[in-house]
């Protein structure tokens, strides 16, 4: 089975939820030195703060920037009649494997940012646990439901004839 | 005419025994804690009261032994027979095509002695207000003789070769005994653990608070002597204080909550009955399991000792809201030994079978852990070396903070190493027909078997540099009740995941 990289549309998505919580962790150090200026805190508490909370603030951000690049360069996706195949992570890179007849129920997820996008997250309900496949575009997503609910239907019906 | 179960006579006299006991309250109390009372009436009267105690409970006892002999009952082709009575006897005759409802109680003396009251009406206006017939016999005997008696009820005739079979399952049929030896044990065990727990963390604390006493100078702790016996005794008396809690609370859950702990097969279907003050007895078919996992903790695991818990859609241990599932227990302590034939005998299709794979390095299970220790470690050390810098504190105090940070580090990588040394030896799969035995965990062993129709998933995990050396740990979904259901076993052979995906029914 070949499988597919995610739309380039989906880093977009990514690097707007970045920023808007780097934005947030600034927000955040900025607001805790300016508070201690203003209180009147001594240099040295100050300096002491701003080395004590800005070299983790500062690695954070490092670390959410980084971060979509090397996510979307590891994350591949594809389906066939029969299973579903998820790779993904950075260090820890993990590929699950879902057999499509095992699917209970499919969810397509959509939050404001993507839709602006039109991107849409799908989830794959199983007997056992839910499984995410982390963005697609909503077009993708659609053709992928129905795909899999109709391979579901042949899978079952095939299954029972296999067992009779 | 089979007698009742003379757990009935004990029962009475038990529950006649708090009856006496409450009477004679309600009718004495205003002499024993009246203020006008003398004391010296009172010793005069204890006595009176005695006899006239032993007088009342006798009389009881009496009924009860009487009530026994002459009670019984009988189901013969046609009907149900059953006598009862001491001063009016009653000889009651009940058609089982006339059978209207069935019902069984059990109050908590009943439940003590294990036994429970069958009551069978017709329905008849004339014996609205008492059943006519009446049995107390064994728990285990009533639910057998109202499976019995629902049948009868649809086909009216029983069949004559019945007659003289055994139909009563009795306790020691059960196919696995919690005695009260292995209940105290169950105890003993989470005692040690909860004190090893207490006397870890005692330790922890008198390193900690011993590290400020130096650094910040705290003269209030007194001298080092006076510092260690004290925070030694204070250790002692929470390890004592835990311990007598879990003490009360395992007696509570082994001697109360598995009361009576019976599994019986009858046919498909398995029957796990238990508890005291709230009865359980739970049925479920055979084909409705979809794991069986045995668990070790750590303390069970040094002793030789395991649980076994199921994985049943719909018997869980919370029975009335099946979405919180949990997993339901099979066997709540036994030998570790004792596993496989326990599990032959109840479920033989879930004997775990021996590892076949294990893990293949020690490295890798704490390798990660250790770089983001020491990066984490490392960056709390020089900030707050930074910091205090900043602060002008001396040079002496600075060195004594970074020991105990990297103190600190280094325990919590001790027990990640401890942790880490368990799962290498713990971690493997195997597979057999259809059947896989996945061995996973640290400090808590777990063996979790079940059929590869029941899996719905795999996952690889891996990281580069494991890909070229060829390990690769391995996730198994399960069909649950709960949202998620994973087993993980780490650190093993690459290859062996594809036999794993040749599992799943796709």
């Amino acid at each position: 089975m070949e499988l597919k990289k995610l739309n380039k549309s989906v880093l977009k998505l990514w690097y707007i939820r970045a920023t808007i919580v780097s934005l947030a962790l600034i927000s955040a150090f900025t607001s805790l030195i300016i508070v201690l200026a203003a209180s009147g805190a001594p240099k040295n508490v100050l300096f002491a703060v701003s080395l004590g909370s800005g070299i983790p603030v500062a690695l954070l951000l490092a670390f959410i920037i980084v971060l979509p690049v090397l996510r979307y360069k590891m994350y591949a996706w594809g389906y066939d009649d029969k299973r579903i195949i998820v790779k993904q992570g950075v260090i820890f890179r993990r590929r699950v494997v879902i057999p499509v007849c095992q699917i209970q129920d499919l969810h397509r997820i959509q939050g404001p940012i993507m839709m602006m996008l039109k991107l849409s997250g799908v989830t794959i309900s199983t007997a056992g646990s839910n499984f995410d496949i982390s963005t697609l575009t909503t077009e993708e997503a659609d053709r992928m439901i129905d795909v899999l609910e109709q391979s579901l239907e042949v899978r079952i019906e095939e299954l029972k004839n296999e067992e009779i | 005419m089979k007698k009742f179960d003379k757990g009935y006579i004990y029962s009475g006299l038990l529950s006649d025994l708090f009856g006496t006991l409450v009477i004679l309250f309600v009718f004495l109390k205003d002499f024993f804690f009246n203020e006008e009372s003398k004391p010296e009436d009172i010793k005069a009267a204890l006595p009176v009261f005695a006899i006239a105690f032993t007088v009342i409970y006798l009389c009881f006892a009496v009924y009860r032994i009487l009530y026994y002999r002459t009670s019984g009952y009988e189901l013969t082709e046609k009907e149900i027979k059953c006598n009862r009575g001491v001063f009016f006897r009653k000889r009651s005759v009940l058609s089982y095509k006339k059978i209207h409802a069935i019902n069984k109680k059990q109050n908590l003396f009943h439940r003590v002695f294990g036994i429970a009251v069958l009551t069978v009406d017709s329905g008849s206006t004339n014996t609205s207000r008492q059943a006519e017939i009446t049995i107390i016999e064994k728990a285990k005997t009533i639910d057998s003789l109202i499976n019995e008696l629902n049948s009868l009820k649809e086909n009216g005739v029983r069949d004559i070769s019945d007659l003289n079979e055994e139909i009563l399952i009795s306790e020691d049929d059960s196919l696995y005994n919690f005695t009260s030896k292995k209940k105290m044990l169950y105890t003993f065990i989470n005692i040690v653990s909860t004190a090893f727990f207490t006397a870890l963390f005692g330790v922890l604390a008198i390193t900690v608070i011993g590290i400020c006493k130096l650094t910040l100078k705290l003269d209030t702790l007194g001298t080092w002597g006076q510092y260690f016996l004290f925070s030694v005794l204070i250790t002692a008396g929470a390890m004592l204080l835990f311990s007598v809690f879990s003490f009360i609370g395992c007696m509570i859950h082994s001697f109360i909550g598995y009361h009576e702990f019976t599994i019986t097969k009858r046919g498909n279907d398995i029957q796990i009955s238990f508890g005291l003050l709230e009865r359980h007895t739970n049925t479920f078919s055979y084909d409705r399991i979809k794991a069986v996992k045995i668990s070790q903790g750590l303390v069970q695991r040094m002793l030789g000792f395991a649980s076994i818990k199921l994985e049943v859609i719909g018997y869980t241990g919370d029975q009335e809201n099946n979405s919180n599932a949990e997993l339901g227990v099979l066997v709540p302590f036994c030998k570790y030994d004792e596993v496989s034939e326990i599990l032959g005998k109840v479920l033989p299709d879930y004997i775990p079978d021996t590892k076949q794979t294990k893990a293949v390095s020690y490295f890798p299970f704490v390798s990660w852990f250790m770089l983001i220790l020491c990066i984490v470690i490392g960056l709390i050390l020089a900030e707050t070396a930074a910091i205090l810098m900043i602060f002008d504190v001396n040079v002496f105090v600075i060195s004594i903070t970074a020991l105990a940070v990297t103190g600190v580090g280094i325990v919590i990588f001790a027990f990640k190493a401890a942790s880490a040394a368990l799962s290498y030896q713990t971690n493997g799969i195997a597979l057999n027909n259809g059947k896989i035995t996945a061995y996973s965990g640290g400090f808590t062993k777990n063996i979790t078997v079940f059929m590869a129709k029941n899996l719905i998933a795999t996952e690889n995990v891996t990281t580069p540099l494991r890909k070229k050396t060829g390990i690769s740990s391995y996730v198994l979904h399960l069909k649950t009740n709960a949202l998620s259901n994973e087993v993980r076993i780490h650190i093993q052979k690459d290859e062996f995941s594809k036999e794993i995906e040749k599992l799943l029914i796709l």
